[in-house]
This record gives C-alpha cells, sequence and structure tokens, in this order.
C-alpha cells in the first residue's frame, strides 16, 4: 500500500520540488549547527557588518553572527511548528472522530466547542494568552499555537468518517461486535491517514506563521532563537530604515521557503490523491 | 450540493424573509455565545494563570506607593476598584461582563488617569481604514485570478497564477511590509516610510493632509493586499475546478451550453464557500494586519497593542480585545448577512 501511495508522488514534479526545498532546510535546521559552529550569541566588535568572508551573512547590532542565528532559528521554528501541529493533530483527531462515532449529545457538545473555536480570532486568544505569561519557552508556545488550529481539520475527519461509516464494511464491523476503539483503529483512521497528514504538514506550516507572529509582537519564546525572534530583534533595532537588509531579509526568506514548501507538498498531495484535481 | 434552482410560485415569494431571518437570528445567537466564551476567556486568563499577573502587578504598585507620591496611590485605590480584587470571582466576572457592554473598559496603568475606551477610540479608524479595503480589495482580485486559472486550467496563465500565488500566499504580510520599507522607502526613496501622516502635521481634513496620508497608506495597503491574495486564488482556483467537474456542469455541457456560461454557474456556486472563508479568515487576517501596523508604526490599534504589551498595561490590553473580537465577531454577522441575501438556498428556508 505505502508503494502504491509514494510512487505518483514521486512523479510529480512540483511535489518534488516542494520536498527538495523543505528537506534543504530541515537539513540547515538539524546539521548547519554541528558544521558551522559560530556560536548564535557571542557578541562581537564587529557589528553591523554586511556578509563577508569572516561572516556570510553579516552582523546583527551586538555583532552576532546572522548565520549561525540563522541556522538555530530554523531549527527552533521547526521544533515549534512541528510540536503545535502534532498537538493540533491529536486534539482535531480525538474530536473528530469522537464525534463521528459517538454522535447525539457528545456530537452535538464538540461540535459546539468546534464551531466557537473556529470563529474565535485564535491569533488575538494566542496573543492574549501569551501577553499574561511571563517566561515562554519554546514548547509553552507550540501549545499555545496547537491549541487554536484543529477545529477545520476536526469538521473534516468529523464528515469523512460519517460517509465512510454508512459502508457495508464498518457495518459488517459493527455486527461483528467491534468496540468503538477498535472499530476506528481498523476500520476508520486507515481511511483518513492521507488527509491527517496533508493536514499535519498544514498544521506545521501554520505553527512556523504563529511563532513568527507572535515573536514579532514581542511574545514569542522568551529564550532561545528563533526565525521570529531574529525578526522581531530587527525590527526593534530599525534594521529595515537602517538598510540592513542581510539582517531581516534571511529569515524572511527563511520561513517563506519553508510555509511554501509545506503548501506545495499538500496541495500536490491533494492533486494526486484526489481524482477531481488530477491533472488530465 | 443542490443545484439552486427552484420555482417561485406565489406563496413561496410571500414567505421569502421568514427563513433569513430565522437563519440570521441563529447565527446572532451562536455569535454572541461564542463572544461570550471570548470575553470569559479574556476575564479568567490573568486570575487563571499561575503567579496571577494582576496581583503581581497590584503589589508591585502598592510596593511602590508605600514610599511614594499621591499620583501612584491613586492608581493602585483605581485599579483595586475596578479589579475588585477582594470580592468574590462571580461578582468580579458579572461586573466585568456589564461595564464591558456599557463601554466602561477601566483604566489605563501607563497613561493614568485616563480611560482605556478614551484611548482606543482615536486609533480604531486608522486600523479600518487599512484593514476593510486591503481585505476586499484582496478577496476580489485574488478571487477574479484564482477563477480565471481554473477557466484557463492547465495553460500557462493556470500554472503562473498558481505558482506565482502558492509562494506569494506564504509571505507574512508583515514581511514583504520591510521589503517594501526597505525597497521603496530606503532604497529608492519614493515613499516614507513610516506613520500614517508625517511628523509634524495635525490631521484635517485639506487636499494636502490627504496626499501625505495616502502617500503612507500605499505600502502597508499593498503588502497586505499582495500576500492576503494569494491564498483566495488559491482556493478559488480549486473550488471552480470541482464545480467545473460536478454533475450539473457535465450535464450541462453534454446539453451542448457553452463554455463560458457553464464558468458563470460554476463561479457564482465557487463565491459561497468563498464568502464563509471570507468571514473566517478575519481573526488571521486582523493578527497579521497588526503586526504590518508595528513595522510601520502605523498608528492604528495594532501600534497600540505593542505598546501596551511592552508596558504591561493589562487593563488597555484587556480592553483592545474585547474592541477587537467584537469587532470580528460583528463582522462575521455582517458576512453571514450578506451570504443570507446571495444564497437562495437560505432565502428559501432550503439550506440545513
Amino acid at each position: 500500500m505505502f508503494a502504491t501511495m509514494i510512487r505518483p508522488l514521486l512523479k510529480n514534479r512540483k511535489f518534488i520540488i516542494g520536498i527538495s526545498i523543505f528537506l534543504l532546510f530541515l537539513m540547515l535546521g538539524v546539521l548547519g549547527p554541528i558544521f558551522y559552529r559560530v556560536d548564535p550569541t557571542e557578541m562581537t566588535w564587529d557589528y553591523e557588518q554586511p556578509p563577508s568572508k569572516s561572516h556570510p551573512l553579516g552582523t546583527d547590532t551586538y555583532g552576532r553572527d546572522i548565520l549561525a542565528q540563522l541556522l538555530y532559528g530554523i531549527r527552533a521554528s521547526l521544533y515549534i511548528g512541528f510540536l503545535a501541529a502534532i498537538i493540533s493533530l491529536i486534539i482535531g483527531t480525538l474530536v473528530g472522530s469522537l464525534s463521528a462515532v459517538k454522535r447525539g449529545i457528545v456530537d452535538d457538545t464538540l461540535m459546539a466547542i468546534t464551531n466557537i473555536v473556529l470563529t474565535t480570532p485564535s491569533i488575538l486568544i494566542a496573543i492574549l494568552i501569551a501577553s499574561y505569561l511571563r517566561i515562554r519557552s519554546m514548547e509553552i508556545v507550540a501549545i499555545i499555537l496547537g491549541l487554536f488550529q484543529w477545529p477545520w481539520f476536526a469538521r473534516a475527519i468529523r464528515a469523512q468518517l460519517m460517509s465512510v461509516m454508512s459502508r457495508e464494511y464498518v457495518y459488517l464491523s459493527i455486527m461483528a461486535g467491534y468496540s468503538d476503539l477498535k472499530l476506528v483503529i481498523e476500520d476508520l483512521l486507515p481511511t483518513i491517514a492521507t488527509y491527517a497528514f496533508m493536514s499535519f504538514v498544514l498544521f506545521i506550516n501554520g505553527g512556523i506563521m504563529g511563532e513568527a507572529g507572535l515573536s514579532l509582537i514581542g511574545l514569542g519564546p522568551t529564550r532561545g532563537i528563533s526565525l521570529g525572534l531574529m525578526l522581531q530583534w530587527a525590527v526593534l533595532m530599525e534594521a529595515v530604515r537602517r538598510g540592513l537588509w542581510w539582517w531581516f531579509v534571511p529569515p524572511g526568506i527563511a520561513i517563506v521557503a519553508l510555509t511554501a514548501s509545506l503548501l506545495v507538498i499538500s496541495t500536490t498531495m491533494d492533486e494526486v490523491f484526489n481524482p477531481r484535481l488530477r491533472e488530465e | 450540493m443542490g443545484t439552486g434552482s427552484q420555482t417561485l410560485t406565489g406563496s413561496e415569494n410571500k414567505m421569502t424573509l421568514k427563513p433569513m431571518f430565522k437563519f440570521l437570528a441563529k447565527r446572532f445567537i451562536f455569535l454572541l455565545i461564542t463572544y461570550i466564551v471570548a470575553t470569559t476567556i479574556v476575564f479568567i486568563l490573568p486570575r487563571a494563570i499561575p503567579g496571577n499577573p494582576l496581583a503581581q502587578i497590584l503589589s508591585n504598585l502598592s510596593r511602590i506607593a508605600q514610599a511614594n507620591p499621591e499620583a501612584i496611590r491613586a492608581v493602585e485605590k483605581a485599579l483595586m476598584k475596578e479589579f475588585n480584587v477582594d470580592k468574590p470571582i462571580f461578582v468580579q466576572y458579572s461586573n466585568f461582563i456589564v461595564k464591558a457592554l456599557s463601554g466602561d473598559l477601566g483604566t489605563s496603568i501607563t497613561y493614568y488617569p485616563r480611560k482605556v475606551i478614551d484611548l482606543i477610540v482615536p486609533v480604531i479608524p486608522w486600523t479600518l481604514l487599512l484593514l476593510l479595503p486591503a481585505t476586499l480589495v484582496a478577496w476580489i482580485l485574488g478571487n477574479t485570478l484564482g477563477a480565471i486559472a481554473a477557466y484557463r486550467r492547465n495553460s500557462w496563465i493556470d500554472k503562473g497564477v498558481l505558482t506565482s500565488s502558492l509562494i506569494v500566499s506564504q509571505i507574512p504580510y508583515y514581511w514583504l511590509g520591510m521589503i517594501f520599507i526597505f525597497l521603496f522607502g530606503v532604497r529608492l526613496g519614493w515613499l516614507p516610510v513610516q506613520g500614517a501622516y508625517s511628523q509634524g502635521t495635525i490631521p484635517s481634513l485639506s487636499w494636502n493632509f490627504f496626499i501625505d496620508a495616502f502617500k503612507h497608506y500605499l505600502m502597508p495597503f499593498a503588502s497586505i493586499v499582495i500576500s492576503a491574495m494569494g491564498g483566495w486564488a488559491i482556493g478559488m482556483r480549486v473550488m471552480v475546478v470541482y464545480e467545473l467537474g460536478s454533475d450539473y456542469a457535465l450535464f450541462s455541457e453534454y446539453l451542448g451550453m457553452k463554455d463560458k456560461r457553464i464558468f458563470k454557474y460554476a463561479f457564482r456556486n465557487s463565491l459561497l464557500p468563498q464568502i464563509t472563508g471570507l468571514a473566517l479568515s478575519l481573526g488571521g487576517v486582523l493578527g497579521g494586519a497588526l503586526i504590518t501596523e508595528i513595522v510601520f508604526n502605523y498608528p492604528g490599534t495594532g501600534f497600540l497593542l505593542f505598546k501596551s504589551l511592552t508596558t504591561l498595561d493589562y487593563p488597555m490590553i484587556q480592553g483592545i480585545f474585547v474592541i477587537l473580537i467584537a469587532s470580528i465577531y460583528l463582522a462575521n454577522f455582517i458576512v453571514d448577512f450578506l451570504y443570507a441575501l446571495i444564497d437562495p438556498r437560505i432565502r428559501l428556508g432550503q439550506g440545513e
């Protein structure tokens, strides 16, 4: 089954481009700091230097190396994105499948909550929560972001499961006396696996974007370096209006490259697995 | 999905308005409940988070107040009274809701003794003037582009629109804003690099002020429009492609209907989900616009929020959120209203 899923994807040029860019940045984040051994927090007297041989991407106001910051920033942003995505995926799957399987009052309550969270301006609530926390670790930022992006996924999962559950093989399993849990794991989850994976990819995207937004408003992680924090420092130090392009351009490019490649991965998967969108 | 075609007999026509009001009333009640939930979160958060930031501020203030001046003591007294810290939580909550509904959002700490509401009201027009036109223009342009791409599927237009939208939609508004400031403001010197009008000028209704404000407006406006457009284009393209592949479109094609006409139907049916999407995206758009204001030092709500976040002016932060969330729900309701007007299934009471 795995091979039949992967093969058509590998034939899709857009998918290859998307996944290559993503893997490149993943490598930069994971392996970059190991090969480029410069301390991103070390202050030097070479402050606000444009790119040169000793500092390939220049330095900031405190003489810290931008390339080192960028590599650590990619790592942190990916970490936050993944963590937020896992949280959203778990909540969404639980809510969606419980709703679909239990129906009745459980369904009504869960869907009411889902709709409320869906309509609540999540980034605002995230800003509000973050503003009350004096110390914010990367994990806390990820949790805050993960708590709000699951509703559309839960609704889609519920709708998909509902349609699957009216199929005959599910009836047979129910008649055979499967427990709810066994039913979900054996019959239902496999049908939503690709959709869940595509959503997971988009959740990572949302986590990276959310971190950047929170950080820019001054509510990012209080320790460490992320892509959002780099942008925030650049804004605080007026890097943009003083023309220090090497400071604020690289983190932005990294954010766009990461999120755009994730979006391409998800949309091409949609095209490949969704017969109505397939290119003839 | 239904086809949306029904026969209008006389009796049905008379009943036209009733289902629509029912739909709107339902939506209104839902949004009201959601708003109450949201304001409850705004209320509970400072009191529930470990270390209780509110109590911290108060105790800090009272510590300084012991050593010192009337002014700080006055702030402390006012805050104590406003937050009713000594009263039971339920009394605090009902007070908060009643006051919020009557427009009393408390007193700012940083700008004591000015009222929060008096500080927020003057900055709201700037945010609205930036956000509303930018969002609408992006929505219209994006949907048009997306529909054209779907109509000319697999042509170079489609590929161009899709590829550029995929990238552009992922550029955060504020980063595009930074690039614009650097390119057009700093390097080329065409446009002013910050603010909503030149320093030293006083907002007035003169022609000169208008031109000045317009120059300051262009870059933040363009950065929101351009990066918001991509998402709409992608969504619309998928939607139209879906519609064109659906039974009614295929049937019309077999009947020999002109492509353009089928496309028109598909376009109209695809617009409905995009309108819902507009309502759902408002929160995110607002969040992005607030940060864009910070980057541009644009004197709107986002800039005020940023300032109060750095000074931890909690009454102000709470006040801004109560107003922002309320305005998002209001906008949601307006979108629902438009939706009800446009969708015949709701107008005639056949939806859900």
